[in-house]
C-alpha cells in the first residue's frame, strides 16, 4: 500500500504537468480532472494507511516531463495507471480497491481518445501572453514562479498530512481552505510557467516538513513565510506595473488571498492556544 | 541573480536532486540565521584505500538559489576522489566574496554540507553508528526584518 501511495502521488503530479504543458481546451479539461480525481485516491489510500497504522512518508522519484508532443506524456501517464492497477491487488479495502479500479480503468481508456498536440512549456521563450518585460523583471518573474509553485505544492501536502492526522474540525476546515487556496495558485503559477516555456515538476519536500512536531510553531513561522510572499508579490506587482497592468493586477490579486490565508493561520494559533489553555 | 537558460535547467530540472537509499555518508549544511537546510548523501567506492564519490545526491530545505548552487556543486563533486572534493569546496568557499550574500549563503551551505558528508565517511571507518555530520555556515543571508507574526500591521 505504500508504494501505492507514491506511485499515485507520481501520477497524480504527471498527470497535473500534463494538463498545465496542454495548451487545447478540452485535453486540458480532461487532464485537470483526472489529475483531481488522482489527488483525491491519494488522500483515501493515505487514510487508509493511517487507520491500520503503517508509517508512510511523501517521498517520491523525479517524474520526467520533458516532451515534444502531448502524446508522450498521455503514454506515460496511461503506463503509470497501468502500473497502479498492479499495485492496487494489495489494498484490503474492498470498496476503495474497487471504486479506484473503476476510475484507472476509464480514464486509461479517456486519455487514449485525447487528441495529440505539439508541447511548448519547455522552450524557455519566458514571454507572457505577449507583454513586454525588460530583462530585470523577466528575471524576477521567472525566479518568483519557480521559488513559489514549489512552495505552493509545499503548503498542499504540509496542510494535508496536517488535515490526514487531526481530528479537530476546526482546524481542518483551514487546512482545507487552504490546501484548496494553494491548488488555486499551483495551478495559475504553473499556466504562466508553461506558457512561458519554463514548465517543471516542484521538488521532492523533505519530510522534517510535514511531520511537524510544533504545530503552533510552524503557524507561526508560516504566518511570516506568508507575509514574506505578499511582499514578493508586491516587489513584483511594482517591478511589471509600468509594463502590464494585467500582470501587476495578477499579483495584487494574488497578494490580497495571502491576506486571508494569514488571517486563518492567525485563528489556528489562537484555536491552538485555547485548546491548550482548556487543557 | 541573472536568469538564462542554463540557469532555469538548474531550476526546473536540479541535478542530483534527492536521497540515495543505503548512502555511505550524509552530511548536513545549516544556515543558523534561518534554519535552512542541505543534506548531502555520498556513495563511495575506495580504490587502493582513496575514496572516490561513485554517486552524490542532495535535498534542499531552502530557497531555489540554494537548489541551483546544489545543482551546480554536486555535477562538479560527481565521480572526482575525496582530494578533488576537497579542492571543489576550497574553491567554492574561496570565491563567496565575489557573489551577492544571498547566493554566498546558498553556495556556502552546499560546500559546508559536501564537506561534513566527507568528514562523516572518514569518521565512520572507527564508529560505523557515527550519525550524520552537521556544519554551519558563516555568511549571513540578507537579513530580514523581524516580524510578530500575529501583530504586524498589513502593509498591502
Amino acid at each position: 500500500m505504500k508504494t501505492l501511495l507514491v506511485k499515485t502521488h507520481e501520477a497524480w503530479l504527471a498527470t497535473l504537468m500534463a494538463a498545465l504543458m496542454s495548451r487545447t481546451t478540452e485535453n486540458k479539461r480532461v487532464l485537470t480532472e483526472f489529475s483531481d480525481i488522482l489527488w483525491r485516491h491519494f488522500t483515501w489510500i493515505e487514510h487508509d494507511l493511517i487507520r491500520r497504522g503503517i508509517d508512510y512518508d511523501y517521498n517520491r522519484e523525479n517524474i520526467p516531463i520533458k516532451v515534444e508532443r502531448l502524446k508522450v506524456m498521455l503514454a506515460d501517464v496511461i503506463r503509470r495507471l497501468n502500473d497502479l492497477e498492479i499495485l492496487l491487488v494489495r489494498c484490503e479495502d474492498t470498496a476503495l480497491k474497487e471504486r479506484i479500479r473503476t476510475d484507472l480503468e476509464y480514464m486509461r481508456y479517456a486519455l487514449g481518445k485525447l487528441e495529440d498536440e505539439e508541447v511548448k512549456a519547455f522552450d524557455m521563450n519566458r514571454r507572457y501572453r505577449k507583454i513586454e518585460l525588460d530583462q530585470e523583471a523577466t528575471d524576477a518573474l521567472t525566479l518568483f514562479l519557480f521559488e513559489e509553485s514549489y512552495k505552493e505544492y509545499e503548503l498542499i501536502m504540509i496542510y494535508n498530512y496536517l488535515k490526514a492526522h487531526s481530528d479537530d474540525a476546526f482546524l481542518n476546515r483551514i487546512f482545507q481552505i487552504l490546501i484548496d487556496e494553494s491548488f488555486f495558485h499551483l495551478r495559475s503559477f504553473g499556466e504562466m510557467m508553461a506558457e512561458m516555456g519554463i514548465l517543471g515538476v516542484p521538488r521532492v519536500i523533505h519530510e522534517s516538513l510535514y511531520k511537524v512536531a510544533d504545530i503552533e510553531k510552524f503557524l507561526l513561522d508560516g504566518i511570516e513565510e506568508e507575509i514574506a510572499a505578499k511582499e514578493q508579490c508586491k516587489e513584483l506587482s511594482d517591478a511589471v506595473a509600468s509594463k502590464s497592468d494585467e500582470l501587476a493586477k495578477f499579483f495584487d490579486f494574488i497578494n490580497y488571498q495571502e491576506n486571508y490565508h494569514i488571517e486563518l493561520m492567525r485563528e489556528a494559533v489562537a484555536h491552538f492556544r485555547a485548546k491548550r489553555v482548556d487543557g | 541573480m541573472v536568469v538564462d537558460r542554463e540557469l532555469v535547467e538548474h531550476m526546473s530540472n536540479p541535478h542530483n536532486y534527492g536521497t540515495l537509499e543505503d548512502a555511505d555518508a550524509i552530511g548536513i549544511g545549516e544556515n543558523p540565521e534561518n534554519g535552512e537546510k542541505v543534506i548531502v548523501y555520498l556513495k563511495v567506492e575506495e580504490n587502493e584505500g582513496a575514496p572516490r564519490i561513485a554517486e552524490i545526491r542532495f535535498q534542499a530545505i531552502a530557497c531555489m538559489t540554494t537548489v541551483v548552487a546544489g545543482s551546480i556543486i554536486t555535477k562538479e563533486a560527481e565521480g572526482v576522489d575525496f582530494e578533488t572534493g576537497e579542492e571543489l569546496i576550497a574553491v567554492t568557499l574561496g570565491m563567496l566574496e565575489n557573489y551577492s550574500p544571498e547566493e554566498a549563503a546558498c553556495s556556502e551551505m552546499v560546500a559546508v554540507a559536501l564537506k561534513a558528508a566527507m568528514d562523516h565517511y572518514g569518521l565512520k571507518k572507527s564508529e560505523p553508528e557515527r550519525p550524520a555530520v552537521s556544519y554551519k555556515i558563516e555568511q549571513s543571508c540578507v537579513a530580514e526584518p523581524t516580524v510578530n507574526p500575529l501583530e504586524s500591521e498589513e502593509q498591502n
